[in-house]
């Protein structure tokens, strides 16, 4: 399959539901038949691609040619307010700035994730393997989101009422590519606390990339997510905070936020795919409680030792808190040996009230 | 005719619902016929869906479907805009 345009064909997938192509598919008159039986033919392949990236993990793409080795190969796109993706294309690699704050944005938060895994971790993009990186802007009306597809970044512009520009924090763009990094890698499933810990490694890396490029120490870092993305008269921070779950924003509108930060407040809930949004407050409380007792840059030993957990291929994809807790305690002692950061990282776990042992 | 949409997930994973009542609404009809069209295209059972993406629940007199982003029908996506802008 090719990479270059996200994968998505933009007419029949999102419009028609699939009952009606299969009525369609077998019409007489090819020029309905047809194009339904394409887009039946495109479903299908990509149904069985992400169920073969779930058994044997992500295939290698190789990279565009032309593509030097340790570079990105950014393209952004604009949805122009449609849900058609991936858009028209904008920018491309090596382009200049055009005037659109928000494509720069995108672009530049693109290569800042680029950048942490490589310099950090050795990681040539998101698959390993120099997997262009594709974003789309300004995705349908007001929209008060940003996702990762599966292929691509997706951001809404923010209704302004409640949010604003969806590219505005560089975490958030760190979080949903990191999406694609747990995709090619450890695949949890996102759901319940398999799901939890894959929110919780979006917001653990989207964090530190945020440090890496502000050259924050664990000491000086705010360890919010979403900070900026609320509109000025919503009552909040940000979205969550590692350091203080529960404590992002209070609002009239919004609520308060939810999350626990220790195992004692665990929520049990079938919403929001069981809680993945609300329970990785455990551990992302726990990465900054191991972060912040080791202190210097964060990247370099607690999330180095996440990173180890993430891609080893010891971490389950239906992995519980318990499990990943194991075998960061594990990594810690592989990387580090008997020291300090195995000493923080059993000590992190314990304070959120996951057992190690 | 009740319409109800409950918006789940999200990267904010902040929930909205919201609920239309057609009962004495001018534009009743229109509201019905998109309701009809967008739960002919919804399932059964809620769907995992993609990382931080919307999961919807749309309820129309008792009966409830499930859709998820990027996903949706083009009268999934203009009936839950509607309802949770001008829902109560």
């Amino acid at each position: 399959m090719t990479k270059t345009n996200g994968g998505f064909e933009p007419v029949f997938c999102t419009v028609v539901p699939p009952h009606i192509l299969d009525k369609l598919a077998q019409h007489e008159d090819p020029a309905l038949a047809n194009p339904a039986r394409k887009t039946l033919e495109r479903d299908a392949f990509e149904r069985t691609h992400r169920r073969l990236t779930t058994v044997i993990g992500a295939p290698a793409v190789a990279a565009p040619p032309g593509a030097a080795e340790g570079k990105p190969h950014r393209t952004i796109y604009d949805a122009r307010h449609h849900t058609d993706l991936p858009g028209r294309k904008v920018r491309g690699e090596g382009e200049d700035p055009g005037k659109d704050a928000t494509v720069n944005r995108a672009y530049a938060g693109l290569g800042a994730t680029f950048e942490l895994y490589l310099k950090a971790y050795e990681r040539y993009s998101i698959d390993g393997n120099g997997l262009p990186l594709d974003a789309s802007v300004h995705y349908d009306n007001d929209y008060n989101n940003a996702f990762w597809n599966g292929e691509q970044m997706v951001f809404g512009d923010g209704d302004g009422e409640i949010f604003l520009d969806f590219t505005i924090p560089i975490d958030v763009i760190g979080h949903e590519l990191t999406h694609g990094v747990t995709q090619y890698t450890a695949n949890l499933t996102y759901f319940g606390q398999p799901g939890a810990l894959n929110e919780s490694l979006s917001d653990v890396f989207g964090s530190l990339i945020k440090q890496y490029t502000l050259g924050q120490t664990a000491a000086e870092a705010d360890w919010l997510i979403g900070a900026g993305l609320l509109a000025p008269r919503v009552t909040g921070k940000a979205l969550r905070s590692m350091k203080e779950p529960g404590t992002a924003y209070d609002d009239d509108v919004l609520g308060k936020d939810p999350q626990p930060a220790t195992m004692d407040d665990f929520v049990r809930t079938g919403r929001d795919n069981g809680g993945v949004h609300i329970n990785s407050g455990i551990p992302n409380h726990a990465f900054y409680l191991a972060a912040t007792a080791l202190g210097g840059h964060a990247w370099e030993k607690a999330g180095q030792v996440w990173y180890d957990v993430l891609t080893g291929g010891e971490l389950k994809k239906d992995a519980l808190f318990v499990d990943f807790a194991k075998l960061t305690v594990a990594a810690a002692k592989a990387r580090f040996g008997d020291g300090e950061e195995l000493q923080a990282v059993l000590k992190a776990w314990e304070q959120v009230g996951v057992r190690t042992a | 005719m009740r319409i109800r949409v409950r918006r789940t997930g999200g990267f904010a994973g902040i929930e909205r619902q919201a609920e239309v009542d057609t009962s004495g609404r001018p534009d009743a009809r229109e509201w019905q016929a998109l309701a009809e069209r967008a739960i002919a295209g919804g399932r059964g059972r809620p769907s995992v869906g993609v990382p931080d993406g919307f999961n919807y629940e749309i309820t129309v007199d008792g009966r409830t479907v499930y859709a998820a982003d990027p996903r949706l029908t083009e009268e999934q996506r203009t009936l839950i805009s509607r309802v949770l802008k001008e829902g109560a």
